[in-house]
């Protein structure tokens, strides 16, 4: 009895009480998260159903995401190497071929240049799956051309890179040019308007996250006006009797962004067979992306951010009405 | 301590609740207010408790002059106040326990020191036995027990109460009334609105009578027969 009274008395009494005072605000934090949740668990339809829309709503900018991605990491394993093709015309045989390459390897942008005989674009051809039947037909009468491999000089633009491809096309000897470089840059841009739509999409389905939780919370304090009506009478401040429909708002996003996360995961497992399989095609050089760890811990954190704002508004706003 | 000092209040419409009402509650006084429905009772204790605000005059309330305390003073101001209602106003989803640590919850009391308090009051009303039980299975007389309790739980200076016996046959109404009457022996400012005239007469308390909005008598403990 006598100890705690000597420590009492060694604290001065402002500190003491504001201590207490911390120590009860916290503990109130820790009812209502634990309160918020058993009313979410004792009507679990309204609650799966909120869970589920807010769910479907932010999986579907992380699976347009995981699209993106792909694309992107399939554009870049392409394109990694910018070589420009030359196909000379079926008359130019290999001496002609080879003068060409010297001539070429000289220019200042142009780092260096092989030369592919066409026994050797049959090889490739036939070491394609599938093509190995039809290519063999052909062993005798192989109608392929001389190739050039064209690789410019690293750190040439694009500019330069087309107008390296202008002047191969001018050449006397040459058919076709084949500049991997111009796809390359559609796609670039391509995927640039398709980052733009992530983000005004993951914008519209964020806010339309916070007006589902918003509205979630205002039926949930509508019904419970009663009983804020006696906190408020015996002395609660409006945080105090927030703070529950706060916490929920926080499970709710929480909830639907973990459901988006598994969702997105579900969907980059189904794509995950195909996926390997067209990498295998491509001799393991693709690199198919995968949703980061990031964005899949991140998507409910920022979920449960969202559930907090719309239940904040809400609560500030009916709270207010409530007076 | 209670204290108006002319006090009116006027609707949109331009009638006056109350009107022109001073009077003042000694520190650890008990009093009852009455008069006929409509005289102004509620309004006089909505007035105590921030819940309305006058349109002329000064209200103070332990010490308080209400017209200092904003919108964010008035939980403050309530915590120094015990209330009770004639519809008890409990949480029928919570049991007698809760409902009753309700004020030291958010008055951030320790959670053990908070048992103590529910406990003494919950035994000063007779529920001990009750505080795992939820409000639904009591009887009327029990849950305006419960709301009592909850009223004095956190030791206020002042205690409000609106015909807190409204609902309450004559033998609990007497019970109740003498709670109120064992709260001002420890020291609280009690004022309790009541129409019931035999009632008040039994508790030689003071009494202040109300028609329309004012103040028409005010008789002292000793001459109440
Ligand atoms: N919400 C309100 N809006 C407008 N006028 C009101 C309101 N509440 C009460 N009044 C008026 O204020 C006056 C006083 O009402 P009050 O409720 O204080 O009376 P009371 O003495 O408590 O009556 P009762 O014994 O019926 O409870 C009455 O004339 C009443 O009509
Ligand atoms: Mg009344």
């Amino acid at each position: 009895m006598s100890a705690p009274a000597v420590t009492e008395k060694a604290v001065p009494r402002s500190e003491r009480s504001q201590a207490r005072r911390f120590a009860g605000w916290r503990e109130h934090h820790g009812w209502s998260a634990a309160a918020s949740l058993r009313r979410l668990g004792a009507r679990p339809l309204g609650t799966l159903m909120t869970v589920a829309v807010l769910g479907l709503a932010l999986a579907l900018p992380l699976a347009f995401y995981l699209l993106l991605a792909n694309v992107q990491s399939m554009g870049n394993a392409l394109g990694r190497n910018p070589a420009i093709s030359v196909f000379l015309k079926a008359d130019q045989a290999g001496a002609q071929a080879r003068l060409l390459a010297g001539e070429l390897g000289q220019r200042a942008e142009v780092a260096a240049v092989t030369v592919k005989t066409p026994q050797q674009g049959l090889d490739e051809l036939a070491a394609l799956q599938g093509f190995s039947g039809a290519v063999h037909a052909l062993d005798d009468a192989n109608p392929l051309p001389w190739v050039l491999v064209v690789q410019p000089r690293a750190g040439l633009d694009a500019a330069a890179v087309d107008a390296l491809a202008a002047s191969l096309r001018g050449e006397q000897a040459v058919d076709l040019v084949q500049d991997s470089s111009q796809w390359r840059q559609r796609l670039d841009a391509l995927l640039g308007v398709g980052h733009r739509v992530v983000l005004v999409l993951a914008g519209l389905l964020a806010l339309a996250a916070l007006l589902v939780v918003g509205n979630t919370i205002r039926t949930d304090i509508a019904s419970r006006s009663e009983e804020i009506g006696v906190l408020l009478l015996v002395g609660a401040s409006r945080a105090f009797v927030r703070r529950p429909y706060l916490y929920a708002g926080v499970w709710y996003g929480l909830f639907g962004g973990a459901l988006a996360s598994l969702l997105a995961l579900a969907i980059e497992l189904a794509l995950a067979g195909p996926a390997a399989e067209l990498d295998r095609a491509y001799g393991g050089s693709l690199m198919l992306g995968a949703l980061p760890w990031w964005l899949l811990l991140g998507a409910p954190l920022a979920a449960a951010a969202l559930g907090w704002i719309g239940a904040r508004l809400v609560s500030a706003w009916q709270l207010y009405q409530a007076d | 301590m209670l204290r108006f000092d002319p006090v009116s209040t006027r609707d949109e419409g331009g009638h006056e609740a109350l009107s022109q009402l001073s009077f003042e509650v000694a520190a650890g006084e008990m009093a009852f207010v009455t008069g006929h429905s409509g005289a102004g009772k509620s309004t006089l204790l909505k007035l105590i408790a921030l819940i309305e605000r006058p349109s002329h005059g000064q209200i103070v309330v332990d010490g308080q002059a209400l017209a200092k305390v904003g919108r964010g003073g008035i939980p403050k101001l309530r915590r120094r106040l015990g209330m009770v209602f004639q519809d008890h106003r409990l949480l029928m989803d919570r049991t007698v326990f809760a409902n009753v640590e309700l004020p030291l919850l958010i008055g951030g009391v320790a959670p053990a020191e908070r048992g103590r308090r529910v406990r003494a009051a919950l035994e000063k009303v007779g529920l001990l036995s009750y505080e795992r039980q939820l409000p639904d299975s009591l009887s009327t007389g029990e849950q305006q027990r419960v709301g009592i309790a909850r009223a004095i739980v956190a030791r206020p200076a002042v205690l409000i109460a609106d015909e807190p016996t409204g609902n309450l046959d004559p033998q609990l109404a007497v019970e109740i009334m003498g709670l109120f009457a064992e709260f001002q022996e420890l020291g609280t400012t009690v004022l309790v609105a009541s129409h019931d005239l035999p009632l008040i007469k039994r508790m030689h308390k003071r009494v202040v009578v109300l028609d329309h909005g004012r103040l028409v008598a005010d008789i002292a403990a000793e001459e109440v027969l």
